[in-house]
């Protein structure tokens, strides 16, 4: 399935009186992995999200492929069939296995248990997990829960994937393990990649990057130019 | 089905949690199931006293709130003797709390030989002859250690025992008979009884005297079965009631439990609704697990109430003294129905928390995470 389209125009971010996003806008093309850098508390985070239609924006637009996301009526429909989500923490829930975890989003689709277990096989293949499709979140390491998470990202067949600080709590070869099984993705599947980091070696990753700082895109010029990063605690 | 798998997995993996659910929906339960009993029990036990053992037809003063204070002329017996399709009838006087050291003993005064004594199985002496004798039932001789040759104290009389005897009804077998008059005379109803019960003619149906009695005596209540007697049976009625009034407030209170240990579990799992909701889920979807979950808990705590309800129930008469006169009665059907009223408490006790499970907003807590 090709990569999706995402427009993002004018879109804000207000909680009460605070202004997360400002006016922010960008086009990321059909199977493109794009960085989004910035500082902790930067706004990527939420960024994310109103892509994800896990929050709705204040103003302005997204617009993935056809879908204007902030109209969704259906935003579970959408995050189940469009999107997949990659977390810092995995997120994975602690009393299902790794193919469980894998299988949640096919549940909410109603696919069978057979074709359920088939693509969540194929999937902890393709992440390199294929022989521990039994394990708890518990027995696996860092890096195996986000190989598990990203492999969940990918079981309902995504055209967007949405990864949040995907190695912000990995050492420095979980984390190369982990870019390298995003780049695949995006080569073998031409899904659209999205990843918000504050990971110096993001760009070399990625066909792109996109800079954000206090709820503002910023020219890749001005990025440099930001204060020194200070350690993520998100 | 694949949700209940999982449900069951998620439930597997907090035990703590789960077993402190189950317990709260189980005493629940237990609650109910003991209380049904124990007041199924009293009432068939109120039916038995009323009914009085073999009698086709007891006859009562009406409005009696229990069988003790019902008076009726001892006259009224020959009357009866004459109708046509009555074999026999009799009279009892009924003395209840009148023997020291056990208030549950029920005396009946009664005639050496009539329908309902001619019954008795003696196990040791024989039928009463003379005006201080008694016999008893061998449950009460059992608790109150008596033999023949001993002494019954009935209010201040006292009776020397000639006989024990077995009859099958339990209020018979845990009480006493002594001659008529001595009981009148206790009582200080002279040619009055408490009851008449009667036996039909073979072949005559209880419906056609019932009839003929209730024209020829308005002011008496004439009962024909177990059933009638517990519905007329004033007491029986009250403990139905009260059962009825606890089991509601049983239903409230576990339900209220539930839906607080819930909420809780809810709250504690925020981030895991926040995890399905972000990975697709719909909010219906969430809430159907937080609600299958509560229901596959409260069952196992209802199973497990229902198991200490039983046990509870012959405690419970023990602790209130009624274990001579009330014995639970558990029916499939009462089992039953506290089976379901645990489920019902699953399902009104999981609504709020599956509507709060619904609407986690996954942005504000995975954020928060």
């Amino acid at each position: 399935m090709p990569g999706a389209r995402v427009v993002v125009e004018h879109v804000s971010r207000r909680y009460g009186k605070a202004l997360v996003l400002d006016d922010v806008g960008f086009v990321v093309e059909p199977g493109e992995l794009v960085a989004l850098s910035g500082r902790s508390g930067s706004g990527k985070t939420t960024l994310l999200q109103l892509i994800g239609s896990l929050d709705k924006p204040t103003g302005g637009s997204i617009r993935v492929d056809d879908i204007q996301v902030e109209q969704l009526h259906n935003p579970a429909r959408y995050r189940r069939e469009v999107v997949g989500f990659v977390f810092q923490l995995h997120h994975l829930l602690p009393s299902l296995s790794a193919q469980q975890n894998i299988e949640l989003p096919l549940v909410a689709a109603g696919v069978s248990r057979a074709e359920r277990t088939r693509r969540s096989q194929e999937l902890l293949e393709e992440v390199g997990l294929g022989d521990r499709p039994k394990a708890l979140p518990s027995d696996l390491s860092g890096g195996e829960r986000q190989r598990v998470a990203i492999a969940r990202a990918l079981a309902g067949q995504p055209r967007l994937i949405l990864a949040d600080e995907p190695t912000g709590s990995l050492d420095s070869t979980s984390a190369r393990h982990i870019w390298e099984l995003l780049g695949s993705v995006q080569e073998s599947r031409g899904t659209t990649v999205i990843v918000a980091s504050h990971d110096p070696s993001l760009a070399e990753h990625s066909d792109r990057a996109l800079h954000i700082a206090d709820g503002r895109m910023i020219a890749p010029a001005d990025a440099g130019n930001e204060p020194q990063q200070l350690p993520d605690v998100a | 089905m694949t949700s209940l798998i999982q449900t069951l997995s998620s439930i597997r993996h907090r035990p703590g949690r789960t077993f402190l659910t189950a317990l709260g929906t189980a005493l629940g339960i237990a609650t109910i199931v003991a209380l049904l009993a124990v007041g199924a029990g009293a009432q068939r036990s109120a039916g038995q006293f009323f009914h009085l053992g073999a009698s086709d037809l007891g006859l009562f003063q009406k409005d009696a709130a229990d069988p003790t204070t019902s008076v009726l002329p001892q006259s009224m017996i020959k009357q009866l003797r004459k109708t046509p399709g009555i074999q026999s009838a009799t009279g009892f006087v009924l003395l209840v709390s009148d023997v020291p050291h056990n208030p549950g003993v029920v005396v009946f005064g009664s005639t050496p030989a009539n329908f309902e004594v001619d019954r008795m199985v003696f196990s040791a002496g024989h039928m009463f002859t003379g005006t201080h004798e008694a016999v008893i039932g061998d449950e009460t001789a059992k608790q109150l250690h008596l033999r023949v040759g001993d002494t019954l104290h009935v209010k201040g009389h006292k009776l020397s025992i000639v006989g024990i005897y077995h009859l099958g009804v339990a209020f018979q077998d845990t009480g006493a008979f002594i001659p008529l008059r001595v009981a009148q005379s206790i009582a200080g109803r002279q040619d009055e009884v408490t009851t008449i019960p009667i036996e039909l003619s073979v072949g005559t149906r209880p419906s056609t005297i019932k009839q003929v009695l209730a024209k020829r005596y308005p002011g008496i209540s004439i009962i024909a079965d177990g059933e009638e007697s517990i519905r007329l049976g004033a007491n029986g009625d009250l403990v139905s009631k009260a059962a009825l009034v606890i089991a509601v407030l049983a239903l409230v209170i576990g339900g209220i439990g539930v839906m607080n240990t819930e909420l809780m579990a809810v709250i504690e799992r925020r981030s895991e609704f926040a995890i399905l909701s972000a990975v697709g889920w719909s909010a219906r979807q969430i809430a159907w697990r937080v609600l299958i979950e509560g229901i596959v808990t409260t069952f196992l705590g209802a199973i497990i109430g229902l198991l200490l309800g039983v046990i509870g129930a012959h405690y419970l008469v023990k602790i209130l003294g009624a274990s001579e006169f009330v014995t639970p009665h558990i029916t499939p059907w009462a089992l039953g129905r506290a089976l379901l009223i645990g489920v019902l408490i699953g399902v009104l006790g999981g609504l709020y928390p599956a509507w709060r499970a619904a609407h986690v907003s996954p942005a504000r807590v995975l954020a928060q995470h």
